[in-house]
């Protein structure tokens, strides 16, 4: 496991609301207390009490939009694996961590991609459906309860961005099976391994099938040596950020569905922690084990969102 | 908490392949002899719990299997089984098996008061196919004459959606426990399952590479009786006793095969060999009431229903599977259909089961009927056709 040198500046995500300032009372029954609006209603809603940040449609408009998080079929699209499609963006805010991003998200993915923003401390405005109020002041309410942990982001290996569609069709699946990298501009020689696509170790035409990639990474590395295991499903993308001693596992379920019982196994130290799961609130770790040089622990019900901190 | 795992590698079984004197990687030897295949993925077992000094599978009765006969046990007309004939079967099979004097003795010699017992039945064939109501109600009613609790009997499979439809609890008394791992089949449940007792595979490339035993199964149960059904199966060629207990207690199995391809020919036995599922599984009731002969393991319609008439009885499960083997495909034979051992790719129409199930002649996938050999590798049974004893009686 290696710390990645960058930790990512945390950032809170923030809905783009355009409604007038007689929506106050919506807004306040959903517990949101913090909004982008337009430059004209800023003053409004300072003076009704909230914390606003002005974003004018040109502004929106100018940050790169990211797709619905979520699960998707692709068929004949090839996959070794029965795994649904899963639609994740954390490698783009991996790409460019200071890049500005916005969500256009249809109901009932608000809370989805307010947690994969905050998950990635991503700069990110969201345009979300009216009737995903609810859940999303709940899951901004729960971001705000985390406790502050700003640890560096850990790597298994590196890879070496030439900024190509290739390159990045293969992060993608790199990160949505849960092999961890640090975006890299050369081989780093903190890592056994880096990948540099269209060297003699990794030929583009290997790239041209990314999940058969993402295969062979994975064999290289070991599952026994890779620093984060996810069982119980297939549609968990987890971030892991650590300074050796603490840990922070970001747990985003893109499934759609509640998840009961997903089981974490973090390499390291540590030998105990605690959940914090949007909707839930904090819970104890259930069936922890201490064992071979990592930490092994279930959660109960998840729905879209958990973190773990461990010690 | 610290746990010394017991951890154990089975490595791809080249070492019992190369014993067996075969690099066979299709089809089965024509002499029956036993076939390890050498192109087997690396399963790695993870267990705390040691096996009894006599594991339950194969039990004391080793290669032996009693199979009642009846004629009377089902209208075919109405698939109505007829509960006096199979009472009476169950009576005669439990006490051939044992050598008991008595019924109630046959079954003491696997239970006592102080038992929890769980019924695995079979619900994946509902609902012209399941675990027949006759035959777990007699199971329950012998174990509570012996004095288990109703409260210490759990009738059990993996979804809870399955257990609804087949709705056992209205065919046994009150207080049995009904009971599932998981809601329904969509890997989104593991509550239900222990995450310290478990097979490791990597099979296709799946990130979630743990397939993890029922709670029911490692934490509370003693005993288990396995009743599962003769039936056609689309991977594994058929489903029996093997696949029943190995299957139908495991999380995340459905894994293990995709794209035309299996690896139920290595990983049902090596399932059904985990402690301490292995040492618990004491008594083997094949229910051959009915049957299916293509299509398994569903059986939505009667299309490929058939009736052997017949329940099985043994404690080693081989060898009531390599029986089973044999049933199935003689079926499939009368009604012109290829064997559950042709690996013809011609045979093969790669996850189309609208058109397997159109046509008997078409598989889904390269089907392992090998698993039941492979598990009498590892010790679960016998699966020499030669050494296997059957006591055949009539009702």
């Amino acid at each position: 496991m290696t710390a990645a040198v960058l930790a990512l500046v945390a950032a809170v995500p923030c809905i783009y609301w355009t409604q007038g300032i007689e929506s106050r009372p919506t807004l306040e029954s959903a517990g949101i207390k913090r909004l982008c609006v337009p430059p004209d209603q800023v003053d409004a809603w300072r003076k009704a009490g909230f914390n606003v940040t002005a974003v004018s449609d040109a502004d929106f408009s100018a940050r790169e939009a990211l797709p619905v998080p979520g699960t998707t079929p692709r068929p004949g699209v090839a996959s070794p694996t029965r795994a649904p499609w899963i639609v994740a963006s954390g490698w783009r805010v991996m790409r460019a961590p200071a890049g500005k991003y916005s969500y256009a998200v249809p109901a009932g993915k608000g809370a989805l991609a307010l947690a994969e923003a905050a998950a990635y401390g991503a700069d990110a405005v969201l345009k979300i459906d009216p009737a995903d109020l609810a859940s999303a002041g709940a899951m901004l309410t729960f971001l705000d309860s985390l406790p502050a942990l700003d640890l560096p982001p850990v790597a298994d290996f590196g890879v070496v961005d030439d900024g190509s569609p290739v390159t990045a069709e293969a992060m993608n699946l790199l990160a949505r099976r849960n092999l961890l990298f640090e975006i890299e501009k050369a081989p780093s020689p903190r890592y056994r391994v880096n990948v540099a696509i269209g060297s003699a170790a990794y030929p583009a035409q290997d790239a041209a099938d990314p999940s058969g990639f993402a295969q062979k990474i994975r064999a290289q590395l070991t599952d026994e040596q890779r620093s984060l295991r996810i069982y119980g499903s297939e549609v968990v993308i987890a971030r892991l950020t650590s300074d050796g001693k603490r840990a922070r596992v970001h747990l985003i379920n893109y499934g759609g569905r509640e998840i009961e019982g997903l089981r974490v196994r973090v390499r390291g130290p540590f030998q105990a922690g605690e959940a914090h799961i949007a909707g839930t609130g904090k819970a104890a770790l259930q069936d922890l084990v201490v064992a071979d040089g990592a930490i092994e622990f279930s959660l109960p019900k998840i729905g879209a969102y958990a973190v773990v901190d461990l010690r | 908490m610290h746990r010394r795992a017991f951890v154990r590698l089975l490595a791809a079984a080249a070492a019992s392949a190369k014993a067996a004197g075969s690099d066979l990687v299709a089809g089965r030897l024509p002499d029956g002899g036993l076939q390890i295949r050498t192109d087997l993925p690396p399963l790695k077992i993870v267990s705390r719990y040691s096996p009894a000094a006599t594991p339950g599978m194969p039990g004391p009765f080793p290669g032996r299997v009693v199979k009642v006969k009846s004629d009377k046990c089902v209208d075919t007309t109405t698939n109505t089984a007829n509960d006096q004939v199979v009472r009476e079967m169950m009576a005669q099979g439990m006490r051939a098996l044992t050598g008991a004097a008595t019924t109630a003795d046959a079954w003491r010699r696997f239970f006592t008061p102080s038992d929890v017992v769980g019924i695995k039945v079979n619900c994946g064939g509902y609902p012209n196919c399941i675990s027949a109501y006759e035959i777990v109600a007699e199971t329950v009613r012998q174990l509570t004459t012996l004095g288990v609790p109703v409260s210490q009997i759990y009738i059990y499979e993996r979804f809870q959606n399955q257990m609804d439809e087949c709705n056992y609890a209205a065919h046994v008394p009150e207080g049995v426990q009904t009971v599932a791992a998981e809601r329904a089949n969509r890997n989104a449940d593991n509550s239900g399952y222990d995450p310290e007792t478990y097979l490791e595979a990597n099979l296709f490339g799946e990130e979630d590479t743990r397939s993890s035993m029922m709670r029911l199964v490692s934490k509370r149960l003693t005993k288990i009786i396995n009743i599962p059904n003769i039936k056609d199966h689309g991977a594994s060629g058929a489903t029996g006793c093997l696949k029943n207990i190995a299957y139908g207690s495991f999380s995340n199995v459905a894994r293990t095969h995709q794209r035309g391809k299996t690896h139920t020919y290595s990983f049902i036995g090596t399932l059904a060999s985990m402690e301490p599922i292995r040492s618990r599984t004491v008594l083997q009731i094949m229910d051959g009431i009915r049957g299916v002969w293509h299509g398994g393991p569903f059986a939505r319609t009667t299309k490929y229903l058939f009736y052997p008439k017949q329940i099985m009885f043994a404690t080693d499960p081989v060898a009531i599977d390599r029986l089973l083997l044999d049933i199935v495909d003689n079926e499939r034979k009368a009604h012109g259909a290829i064997s559950i051992w042709d690996r013809n790719p011609a045979s093969l129409k790669m996850d189309d089961s609208r058109a397997r199930d159109a046509d008997p002649n078409v598989n889904i996938i390269i089907r392992e009927p090998g698993h039941v050999e492979y598990a009498a590798s590892l010790g679960l049974g016998v699966a020499d056709l030669s050494q296997i004893k059957v006591q055949e009686l009539t009702v």
